[in-house]
């Protein structure tokens, strides 16, 4: 059973009178135990709307969604899951720890434990020499730190991550890399978001290609890549997304 | 309730750093210690004008923290998004509402125990120490605050901080004449006229229940009984903002 699944997922924004977007059409996805998932498209494609349907930010016009068996009003489910969302922003008075803090709090992660948990999720991402620094001064690339950081907390079983290299510079990007690797090889399983064609290469198990929100395509690099007879991912991105326009064109 | 607690514990943190509600206090403070100008009035009659105008001061002002504490609580959290990351966590929409109140009632709380620890203390230099009226009158005063920042939350979960802002100024100036508009409304013969006049004594809370303060002054006194009730009062419609303020909340997309 997969382990992050949506059915039939919908959702249309209603703009104003007689105008709506059609953000995601019908999208059937779903994500197995243990593997890491690479979600892809253009700017508006619907791949964020996807993921905050899931963690119930948004809701769903019609279609349901489930993380490990559950809606996604679930509180057990969000115990388990850990989030970081594009261009993350955090409450700008705190330091990394007391924001940490204050998240692994509501997970009710016993003091003791969540000290030691401070500290081990600082010393990951790197932040351990700026722990007296408050959140406004960070750097982009310290903010998505911290945000990975505050994602991992609670040791969640499922990580949803929306654009988790933006702002990371070379070394930051291969360090994330390397954890995610790190995370599959401990059986979590990572849903992500990303723009970054050879960080999802590089890491994701498989892809699925959002346009127009549309599932275009979903599968193994490798299997995709000899069914639409492209060399590389960014052709075969290219490749799918024309098709579809072609055969859809813009009204 | 744990996690509202939480939510609470971070609000009040947020105001204690970010310091913003504190030029209203200080505000406030300097129009009271004004109070000690009257010196030119006889000791009955400037007692009466401290008392008056440091009542109605903190009122003021009590009211001004409570709009601007919670309008900016919940929209502060939407325009940063970091309701993005907290609503990922295991924390209900409920919860989250009721430990953004809670963390505005205790900033209200501290910023008015403030303005009063000052008032009395103005008191006790003229010596002339708050008696139990004194004590009734701010009592009141802070549950008419707490219904303001109630419905100003309320407001928050569906409306922008402009309308916020125009709707919860004008809530307070209309709950405060209620009563009169209520008595000429009662002269006219228009049913069309005295059925909404009716209706809106019924919906809009009765702020001028809360003010004491007239009576008080003049050495009036004002039963406990007449105490609870209004804070009863002040309660109930607490209650239902708070009812209100989470329903919209479940019911919104962020």
């Amino acid at each position: 059973m997969a382990i992050i699944e949506t059915k039939d997922l919908t959702k249309v924004f209603v703009l104003g009178r007689n105008r709506e977007v059609t953000a995601l059409n019908k999208i059937n996805l779903a994500v197995e135990e243990g593997e890491i998932f690479g979600i892809l498209g253009p700017n508006g494609s619907g791949k964020t709307t996807c993921l905050k349907i899931l963690l119930g930010i948004l809701f769903a016009s019609s279609g349901e969604t489930y993380i490990m068996g559950k809606g996604p009003f679930d509180l057990t489910m969000k115990k388990e899951i850990g989030f970081l969302p594009e261009n993350p922003y955090y409450y700008d008075y705190l330091t990394g720890p007391e924001l940490l803090t204050f998240y692994g709090r509501l997970f009710e992660i016993p003091p003791a434990t969540l000290r030691s948990r401070v500290e081990e999720m600082l010393r990951l991402v790197n932040l351990q020499d700026v722990r007296r620094l408050s959140l406004r001064h960070y750097s982009k690339g310290m903010l998505e730190r911290i945000g990975l950081a505050a994602s991992m907390l609670n040791n969640p079983k499922v990580l949803i991550l929306d654009e988790p290299t933006t702002g990371l510079d070379p070394i930051g990007c291969k360090e994330t890399r390397d954890l995610l690797v790190d995370l599959k090889k401990q059986g979590k399983t990572v849903l992500l978001s990303s723009h970054f064609l050879s960080e999802v290469e590089r890491v994701c198990d498989r892809i699925g290609i959002f346009h127009r929100g549309v599932l275009l395509t979903v599968g193994k690099l490798d299997v995709l890549q000899q069914q639409y007879k492209a060399s590389n991912l960014e052709e075969l991105f290219v490749k799918t997304i024309t098709e579809f326009d072609r055969q859809h064109p813009v009204a | 309730m744990k996690r509202a607690w939480i939510i609470a514990k971070n609000s009040l943190q947020e105001a204690l750093r970010k310091k913003t509600l504190y030029i209203l206090v200080v505000v406030a403070l300097v129009v009271i210690g004004a109070s000690r100008l009257f010196s030119f009035l006889s000791a009955e009659e400037e007692m009466k004008m401290i008392r008056d105008v440091s009542f109605s001061t903190i009122e003021f002002f009590g009211a001004l923290i409570a709009i601007f504490g919670a309008l900016g609580a919940i929209s502060t959290e939407l325009e940063k998004r970091t309701i993005y990351t907290l609503l990922s966590k295991p924390i209900g929409r409920r919860e989250f509402i009721l430990g953004k109140f809670i963390g505005q009632s205790m900033i209200l709380l501290i910023n008015y125990v403030l303005m009063c620890a000052f008032f009395i203390g103005l008191l006790l230099i003229k010596k002339s120490p708050p008696d139990i009226e004194t004590l009734k009158t701010l009592i009141l005063i802070y549950m008419e605050l707490l219904m303001i920042s109630s419905i100003t939350l309320m407001v928050a979960t569906f409306a922008s901080d402009a309308f916020n802002l125009v709707f919860s100024f004008f809530l307070y100036i209309v709950g405060h004449l209620m009563s009169y508009g209520r008595q000429m409304m009662e002269r006219t013969a228009n049913v069309i006229v005295k059925g909404l006049s009716d209706m809106l004594y019924t919906l809009v809370p009765n702020y001028e229940n809360f003010n004491i303060k007239d009576k008080v002054v003049v050495g009036v006194k004002v039963s406990w009984l007449y105490v609870v009730q209004t804070v009863g009062y002040g309660f109930i419609y607490l209650a239902i903002a708070l009812f209100l303020a989470v329903y919209f909340f479940q019911k919104r997309e962020v």
